[in-house]
């Protein structure tokens, strides 16, 4: 634990970027002026599978301000050395490089204009001819890949003799990221360098891309995105545009913008995949679980297979001796998915969440009991120790704020004019990752400090955490920390994702600003001319840009002094957190309990959200402010995902038919009820050395499952397939 | 976008000749400029008709009620003759579209409003109604938000409008300029149904102007009101609609005004509902007996079956709503 006094650490404070963004000085990747910029536009494939015959671009070149149409017949061969990403086996799309068309809307060509105008317009006068094949979209039925396995125990004969035997198969949908800020990038060459700025959850990760598929060193890419309008995972590789943009800013040899429409979000980036999720369940008569299969299959691209953590939770939420999985991929003719917001916990606990709520009701025991009696000491598929797993916790703070003992058992049995009530809970569980990171601390002689990392911010408020994190452990006012972030120059930070980044970069941050600080202090207490000369560097603390004895205020000095004493113009460090090597000594994971009440017209088919509660066990909150940012907006996405969204694809051609944000619909403010979370105290030091565990992907898990049940609650009725639209209602 | 050249009439004669040179009409451009940017729509022309002085909200001599083209969906929806005479049309606008588009569009323009088929706003598939003879890809395709009242195996696209619903129950007249004068022609005549040429949607001549929606003169007292079914709360179309007014005197229903919107090619009078009211004492089980004959005539497809249900049940609850259960 840090000497130093926690000031900035824990207050709720708001954004330290909230007033440029809200007076839209916050540059996104579109928004940036460079000089002599010009505009590509994409052509996408009308097409699901098949060749590309001809493309015919004299209409497009005809026209006043068209510069080029790139496409498999004109665009260089690129060297797209091995770059595997994590989790993903196979090879990825190469742009241009042939006559394939792999999915509905693959880019086939783009066009760059002078102007926007004349490019979009450019684009529309692009005739491509393609010889086209029957593509297969539709999951229900397909062929699978050899599955990923895993078992324990003997489930087949467990189930043959429990005596209370279930089966369920739960269906979810195709979901899209759909972040307010559309992908886009600027590519500009200087000679043989490449910058880019990019809509981007990873700069480092956007620089290897563009690294490899062009075959250059990653030092001669430099990737620029300081802002970023969310993400929800869509930001998690670098895209064909981000390929596109480099290729023609290289073929015309101008800086080149190229932003995604909403429509081509949905076939340019990742996406939720398709889900089915069989559960077959044993107990004995009082709920305590005997075994559980898992059989899962999930779609993903005839030319990646895409795998996320789905087999988890099955693992290891709930206590029992025999449990088996089989997690099965579905190549179709569609693009790759990728990681969305809770990433395989979410879809799994909407399965193992519906399928306890469903034993309860079976079993007749209360939906909290069951899961109490089925809480396991350890980490039953690694026999870890759980560093911290306040679940139990988290039921009875949840049950207690939320009223849940009021509820009447029995479903269908409480009515508000049309509307029947209903409430439901569900647990959710995702792990407390961390990576390796890196941050350098400078502070200069005027008392200010710059700390930089390659990290991102795209919406859970890092510029404002690293800043409290850093004013803390430098002694300095908020207002004199800045916080720089989203440059492939900067220290090393890992992919803005699995709700590691506070406790990756945060360590690392923690860690620059500490040795920093000691620094400082090692020179103070070094120097004769100091006050503090002689001290005991332990006893010393900073506050407020002022080093001084604790207990005796009066000694000390501020570091503006010290420096320019000392000729320093500044003190420079750097910070790093490396992940211990080695095998985990303990379960690492965060937690949350979900309660929802909803209201259902069961003559219209109509479900609303009356309010929510969330707690969770994720370790030290550095932000409290922003962690309720956090976690409304996961019960917001888990809203979506539980009653509104659902990307359709047309089976006959692969089309994807509700390609806007009038038709794939997401909660308007209208549908956002009284939304309330509750954090445990907390301080995980297993996890990290500043005790945080992460909040941005748990914050989701649960949400849905806790909306189902609270339906089947109301209704009596149990939907087992995503969303929950009035026609199954009816 | 395809490229266009734009003039702004000064007056009402200069529209109408720009209109006979082939101009299209814009006023607030909600949807229009939408459909250019998906080059659904590429308009040669674009005449903004937004400084021509139809703006006007009057009650006529004969006490009908006259909306200006012009005027403002936020506009309308907050005048107080409009809500005091015809809540269900205040009622419509208000659940329509957004906040900022109901300060842009205008009622002309609503109700000229082109439908969100999403395979006709996407120029890549098969759609009669923006290419007539190249097919319709809905009829076998996702068609869950679609018609299933007044389709033809050409088109079972739906007309999106919230207020055109009660401008049909309330038997509005659309009154039009052409180069010939003035005419008005019956909401129901207005807007068409598709049939085998679904790419004409509306009784207009070549350059004609809507210069305003007339609701007649009703019975008094008159309680109406709209009720729109949809997946989210705010910033939906209709799965389904009602628009109900009744004239309710001595306990005895006296007339009987009632559309449905989400379920047909264009807003679905319900005469055979109408009739069933007509005469009748309100209570529970005639709303239930009146709204079992909202869905005559309906031909569901693959994904929209549960509108027959929810129709009826949309009518029902908007009768018991304005209608009472005494």
């Amino acid at each position: 634990m840090s000497p130093q006094p926690q000031t900035a650490v824990g207050a709720p404070l708001s954004r330290v970027d909230g007033r440029l963004k809200v007076t839209g000085q916050a540059k996104y990747a579109i928004d940036h002026d460079i000089a002599g910029v010009v505009h590509a536009v994409i052509v996408d494939s009308s097409i699901g599978r098949g060749r590309i015959t001809g493309i015919d671009t004299r209409a497009a070149l005809a026209q006043p301000g068209v510069l080029k149409v790139l496409s498999h017949l004109n665009a260089p061969v690129l060297a797209y050395l091995p770059n595997p990403l994590a989790g993903m086996a196979g090879e990825r799309l190469h742009v241009f490089q042939d006559d394939k068309v792999h999915f509905h809307g693959q880019p086939v060509a783009a066009v760059v204009a002078t102007t926007l105008e004349a490019a979009q317009h450019g684009a529309g006068l692009v005739k491509v001819t393609y010889e086209a094949e029957q593509p297969s979209t539709d999951m229900a039925g397909a062929p699978g890949d050899e599955p990923l396995k895993y078992a324990r125990g003997d489930t087949d004969k467990a189930l043959a003799s429990a005596p209370v035997r279930m089966e369920m198969t739960y269906r979810l949908p195709r979901n899209n990221h759909n972040p307010m800020e559309p992908h886009a990038t600027i590519a500009r060459w200087d000679g043989e360098k490449l910058t880019v700025w990019d809509k981007t959850q990873w700069v480092v990760g956007t620089q290897t891309e563009l690294a490899t598929v062009f075959g250059m060193a990653p030092e001669s890419v430099r990737v620029i995105s300081p802002f970023v309008g969310g993400g929800f995972g869509s930001g998690l590789r670098g895209w064909p545009h981000v390929i596109i943009a480099a290729l023609a800013a290289r073929d015309t040899g101008r800086p080149v913008k190229l932003s995604l429409t909403r429509k081509q979000m949905f076939f340019g980036t990742g996406f939720r995949p398709t889900y089915e999720y069989g559960v077959r369940l044993g107990s004995d008569r009082r709920g305590r679980l005997t075994a559980m299969t898992h059989d899962i299959r999930a779609e993903t691209s005839r030319y990646e297979t895409f795998l996320e953590y789905t087999m988890v939770p099955g693992q290891m939420l709930y206590s029992m001796p025999n449990v088996s999985q089989e997690y099965r991929t579905v190549p179709l003719d569609v693009h790759t998915p990728l990681f969305m917001r809770g990433p395989g916990y979410a879809t799994a606990c909407y399965a193992i969440e519906s399928a306890m709520d469903e034993l309860a009701h079976k079993v007749g025991i209360d939906p909290i009991e069951l899961r109490l009696r089925n809480e396991p000491e350890e980490d039953e598929s690694s026999g870890l120790p759980f560093s911290t797993r306040k679940l139990r916790e988290c039921y009875a703070v949840g049950a207690r704020e939320f009223g849940w003992h009021r509820r009447n058992p029995g479903p269908r049995t409480t009515r508000d004019g049309d509307w029947l009530i209903g409430t439901g809970m569900a647990a959710g569980v995702y792990d407390a990752g961390r990576q390796d990171a890196q941050a350098s601390v400078r502070l200069d002689a005027d008392g200010t400090a710059l700390v930089q990392s390659a990290t991102t911010d795209m919406g859970p408020g890092t510029y404002t955490s690293q800043t409290q994190l850093a004013a803390d452990a430098l002694g300095l006012r908020m207002g004199k920390v800045t916080f720089r972030l989203g440059d492939s120059l900067m220290p090393y930070a890992p992919p803005h994702a699995g709700a590691w980044t506070l406790a990756s970069v945060g360590s690392a941050v923690q860690d620059g600003c500490d040795k920093l600080r000691k620094q400082a202090i090692k020179l103070a207490v070094e120097d004769d001319k100091s006050p503090l000369h002689g001290a005991d560097p332990d006893t010393v603390v900073v506050s407020a840009g002022r080093l001084y004895v604790k207990g005796n205020p009066s000694r000390g000095e501020t570091y503006r002094q010290l420096l320019t004493r000392n000729n320093l113009t500044r003190l420079e460090t750097m910070g790093s957190f490396t992940r211990p090597t080695g095998p985990e000594r303990h379960s690492l994971f965060t937690y949350t309990a979900v309660f929802a009440e909803v209201a259902v017209d069961a003559r219209l088919g109509l479900v609303r959200v009356r309010r929510m509660l969330g707690v969770y066990d994720a370790g030290r909150i550095i932000s409290p402010e922003l962690a309720d940012s956090q976690a409304l907006g996961g019960m917001v996405g888990g809203i979506g995902q539980a009653l509104l969204e659902h990307t359709v694809i047309d089976h006959r051609d692969g089309r994807i038919v509700n390609a806007d944000l009038a038709n794939y619909l997401v909660p308007v403010n209208a549908d956002i009820p009284d939304l309330k979370a509750i954090y445990l105290d907390g301080d995980d030091r297993e996890v990290d050395p500043i005790g945080v565990k992460g909040l941005g992907e748990i914050v989701q898990v649960g949400v849905a499952p806790a909306i189902a049940n609270a339906v089947f609650h109301a209704t009596g009725r149990r939907i087992r397939e995503l969303p929950i639209t009035a026609e199954a209602l009816l | 976008m395809h490229p266009f050249s734009f003039t702004k009439a000064a007056d009402t004669r200069s529209a109408l000749a720009a209109g006979q040179r082939g101009g299209r009409y814009i006023a607030g451009g909600t949807t229009l400029v939408d459909l250019m940017r998906e080059t659904v729509e590429r308009p040669e022309t674009l005449v903004d008709i937004s400084d021509l002085p139809l703006r006007d909200v009057t009650v006529t001599e004969r006490g009908g009620l006259r909306i200006g083209a012009l005027v403002r969906m936020a506009e309308a929806a907050a005048h107080p003759k409009v809500r005091t005479l015809h809540p269900v049309i205040s009622q419509a606008l208000e659940l329509s579209a957004s906040a900022q588009l109901r300060n842009m569009a205008t009622i002309g323009g609503n109700i000229m409003q082109r439908t969100r088929c999403t395979y006709f706003r996407d120029v890549t598939a098969a759609c009669n109604k923006r290419e007539p003879g190249s097919g319709c890809a809905a009829l076998e395709g996702f068609n869950r938000t679609h018609a299933i009242l007044g389709t033809s195996d050409d088109c079972v696209a739906t007309h999106p409008s919230d207020v055109a619903v009660a401008f049909a129950a309330l038997e509005a007249r659309v009154h039009l300029l052409g180069p010939d004068g003035e005419r008005s022609v019956a909401f129901a005549d207005f807007l068409l149904r598709p049939g085998s040429t679904p790419n004409r949607e509306q009784a207009l001549r070549k350059g004609e102007l809507i210069t305003a929606v007339e609701i007649p003169a009703l019975a008094r007292p008159l309680k109406s009101g709209y009720l729109k079914v949809r997946d989210r709360q705010s910033y939906e179309f209709a799965l389904t609609s009602a628009a109900v007014a009744l004239h309710i005197r001595a306990g005895v229903i006296r007339e009987a005004k009632v559309a449905a919107g989400g379920v047909g090619t264009v807003p679905w009078k319900l005469p055979a509902v109408e009739r069933h009211l007509i005469g009748e004492r309100p209570s529970k089980s005639l709303w239930t007996q009146a709204a079992e004959r909202a869905a005559d005539g309906a031909r569901p497809l693959e994904h929209n079956r549960f509108k027959t249900e929810l129709l009826k049940r949309t009518v029902e609850r908007q009768l018991r709503i304005v209608g009472g259960t005494a």
